[in-house]
């Protein structure tokens, strides 16, 4: 009965296969709203059945989990299209909280963990949003060299994926060091996998901001974001880097 | 007074962030900022090592609970220093130099980002603050790297940098969950203290916890520093702004070094990661110096220079030297941003005027080219004996009575043997005037260098490792057996001796045509000047995962 129920988790913390259902999900949704609300609700559902089932989680679990992970960032190496990049980084990072679960954490911290990883891609889709006003499609590498005509949304917009893959002082930091610890003690190898889905994400990450922001500007006569717009980004990144280091001092 | 370590970061900090939220008031005011807090740091930073190397004294500050964690010892008051005066030295440079390009204030932003990372590294108590500065060192790197947006070339290398140091963090991060879940704290300071107490206690895949962790390490060490396998984003990261190369070729790439002697209460229990060392190091050393020497762009030899000097440092700490590293990575540092600042106005007044006499000494420095054999051979190959045995013997009588027994001293003092003898014979070659007085310079000058290398490294031993047993234990996990070390010691000098004389005995009796050697020379070239096909196999690799990554999507139609 337990382990039936953590593979209904499997929906939400995303296992693969049951990870397509996410994916399908966020692509039918098209309002920026409900992906943001999607995003920060679904793993929460994952980690509520999860955690309801009050049985350790199995290390076959954990390394099914971190190959999902590794599946995802891996995709995500090649994605051009801005939201499928944000829907494959969700599913790759919620499959990481299984690793988390796997050690001696609470439930209120899970929830925070969580919300680490989907706050920041929830900031993405906004972004996403912004760019596609602007260009009509978010694809990177189409609108390449926005960093000369839009200079504040590139500056928001490489903070935010710096957020997305964990880097420190980001709350990812603190979820990625805890799982690494937690699978430490039940498999070298899981730890490893951990730190290779890490080492994927920044490659993703590279790659996507790259696409946008690097190369000569093609002489668009687009607006940049209100420097009011990036105040309020700024205030969520600081939000965001606050419960960063409030959490990496709850490592200990 | 230990105290003064929490301002070392907290003031380019503070400046970094002035800088960012008024930007457009300040326009080039920004750089006095930034200097100006540059300034203040370096003079904390020397303060700090002159009252450590006047009271002994170690301190932590804690800013936290149980991270946050700052160290004030001799090596991170020496790293400071060291640190700080580059930075400011670079950030001082950028003043005029980077004035005409975009981002002005941006670039002293990430600059004094950077030297806050740094400094925070050096001085990091805990293995979550060392974590943490040690990631953001990369990923600042990355965008001063990329600094100009619009050079898809500079962001591509700016990006093997990034990919490569994240290679390292990695190790790095299993590193301090082992000594985490072994140990329960993230205290450094606590950590060495039980592993002094208790050496071995823990076991991993069947291997003392320390092995596990010094191979750790030794991986990130390895990343950071450009070793072999692992160096070839160094010599292209040229593209990046002048100001950020000197600093990276100066007090970044060289942390590596300084990540070796934090962990020396490790790697001393350790009983073959300090040779691990010693092989990359040597391997990089010389592959970096075969790549320098087939390069003609200047800046680009500049950083294979580094990795060649990145490795002979490895190499320090693998004989265990480790003191010893920390001198070579602040004198590298000193020097090696000296050539950077100065590499721009050398090429352009090459261009203008090159200026340099085409005699012998241009043909075998510019052209590489050696000059003809002169006799009297057999004098010069006994002055290149009798020159490391009055070293040992000076080095016996000035410096330590057990210098003999330290096997790293005698291998280092071996490859300085090797070197000067090819300098003393290189040098014989040329036509000087005076034959024997430019011989007895040569002497002199590689005399002076090794003995004063010899010196400044035992005064650095004292001062960073105050303990005589804690030296001689570093020495003693670095060494081998006797019977072995002499055995590879005479190996070497046969294979070494072996190569002189079967180039002179061809030399003389003409073994090989000129044809054949020149296509064995050829085939050499060719293998070097394309550095050893290591960074086409990693393209082709690159190439291959995210063609995999494609095919991978389509198969499941994107979701």
């Amino acid at each position: 009965m337990s382990q039936g129920l953590l593979i209904i988790a499997g929906l939400f913390l995303p296992l693969f296969p049951l990870s397509m259902v996410f994916n399908e999900v966020f692509d039918r949704v098209r309002a920026g709203k409900l992906r943001i609300l999607l995003l920060l609700v679904w793993p929460q559902i994952g980690i509520g059945i999860a955690h309801s089932t009050g049985v350790e989680i199995p290390t076959w679990i954990i390394i099914w989990a971190l190959l999902t992970a590794l599946l995802y960032g891996f995709r995500a190496l090649v994605l051009r299209e801005f939201s499928l990049w944000v829907s494959f980084l969700a599913t790759s990072s919620w499959a990481v909280l299984w690793a988390v679960m796997g050690g001696d954490v609470s439930g209120g911290a899970l929830v925070f963990y969580a919300l680490g990883f989907s706050a920041p891609l929830a900031l993405l889709v906004l972004l996403g949003a912004e760019l596609e006003k602007r260009f009509g499609a978010a694809y990177a590498g189409l609108y390449s060299g926005i960093a000369q005509t839009l200079p504040r949304l590139s500056g928001v917009l490489v903070l935010v994926v710096l957020a997305v893959v964990a880097t420190p002082i980001f709350p990812g930091f603190s979820t990625m060091l805890s799982a690494t610890i937690n699978v430490l003690s039940q498999s070298f190898f899981a730890a490893f996998m951990v730190s290779v889905v890490w080492l994927v994400w920044a490659w993703a990450g590279v790659r996507l901001l790259q696409g946008f922001i690097i190369g000569e500007s093609k002489n668009l006569t687009v607006s940049d974001i209100s420097s009011g717009c990036v105040w309020s980004y700024v205030l969520m990144l600081s939000v965001l880097g606050i419960g960063g280091i409030y959490m990496i001092g709850g490592l200990s | 007074m230990g105290q003064l370590i929490i301002l070392l970061p907290a003031l380019p900090l503070l400046a970094a962030l002035t800088n960012q939220l008024f930007s457009r008031q300040l326009g080039t005011q920004a750089a006095r900022l930034s200097v100006s807090a540059a300034v203040i740091t370096f003079v904390i930073s020397v303060v700090l090592l002159g009252h450590i190397l006047s009271t002994d004294t170690v301190s932590e500050v804690a800013l936290g609970g149980t991270w946050g964690i700052l160290l004030a010892d001799p090596l991170s008051s020496l790293m400071a220093v060291l640190i700080s005066g580059i930075s400011l030295i670079v950030r001082i440079y950028s003043v005029r130099y980077m004035v005409e390009e975009a981002g002005y204030a941006r670039f002293f932003m990430l600059l004094d980002l950077m030297a806050a990372s740094l400094l925070i590294m050096v001085a990091a108590g805990d293995l979550i603050t060392l974590l943490v500065a040690w990631h953001l060192v990369g990923v600042l790197l990355y965008f001063l790297l990329g600094f100009d947006t619009r050079s898809a070339t500079a962001s591509r290398y700016a990006f093997w940098t990034l990919i490569t140091y994240r290679i390292g963090d990695l190790a790095l991060v299993l590193a301090a969950g082992l000594l985490y879940h072994a140990y329960g704290t993230w205290s450094l300071s606590e950590i060495f203290a039980q592993i002094t107490e208790n050496p071995g206690a823990h076991q991993y895949f069947g291997m003392a916890l320390e092995e596990v962790v010094g191979i750790l390490l030794a991986l990130g060490a390895f990343a950071r520093s450009a070793q072999f396998l692992l160096h070839t984003w160094l010599p292209y990261t040229m593209d990046g702004p002048s100001p950020v190369s000197a600093l990276m070729h100066a007090g970044i790439v060289n942390a590596g070094g300084f990540l070796v002697n934090r962990f020396a209460p490790v790697f001393i229990q350790t009983d073959s990661v300090l040779h691990l060392l010693f092989v990359v190091g040597l391997v990089t050393a010389i592959i970096g110096s075969v790549l320098m020497l087939t390069q003609n762009d200047i800046k680009k030899a500049l950083g294979y220079s580094t990795m060649g000097q990145m490795g002979f440092m490895i190499m320090e700490c693998g004989v265990g030297a480790f003191s010893l590293a920390i001198y070579h990575l602040i004198a590298h540092g000193l020097f090696k941003g000296t050539l950077f600042l100065g590499a721009g106005s050398v090429i352009n007044e090459a261009r203008q005027h090159d200026g340099v006499p085409k005699q012998d000494l241009y043909t075998f420095v510019v052209e590489r080219r050696s000059a003809k054999m002169r006799q009297p051979w057999l004098v010069m190959a006994g002055i290149t004996i009798a020159v490391p045995i009055i070293i040992l013997i000076l080095a016996h009588w000035m410096v330590a009575q057990d210098f003999f027994q330290k096997q790293g001293a005698i291998v280092l003092l071996f490859f300085g043997w090797v070197t000067g003898a090819q300098l003393l014979f290189a040098t014989y070659r040329m036509g000087a005037q005076n034959v024997w007085r430019l011989v007895g310079m040569v002497i002199f000058s590689f005399a002076i260098i090794v003995l004063g290398y010899t010196v400044i490294s035992h005064a650095f031993d004292l001062f960073l490792y105050p303990d005589p047993a804690f030296r001689s234990q570093i020495y003693s996990a670095a060494g081998i057996d006797v019977f072995w070390f002499d055995v590879l010691v005479v190996l070497t000098t046969a294979i070494i001796v072996a190569g002189w004389v079967l180039t002179y005995y061809s030399e003389q009796n003409r073994l090989w045509g000129e044809e054949q050697l020149n296509n064995l020379w050829l085939s050499f070239y060719a293998l070097i000047s394309r550095e050893f096909y290591l960074t086409d196999l990693y393209a082709w690799l690159t190439r291959a995962t995210l063609k995999a990554a494609a095919r991978m999507n389509e198969l499941l139609r994107w979701r």
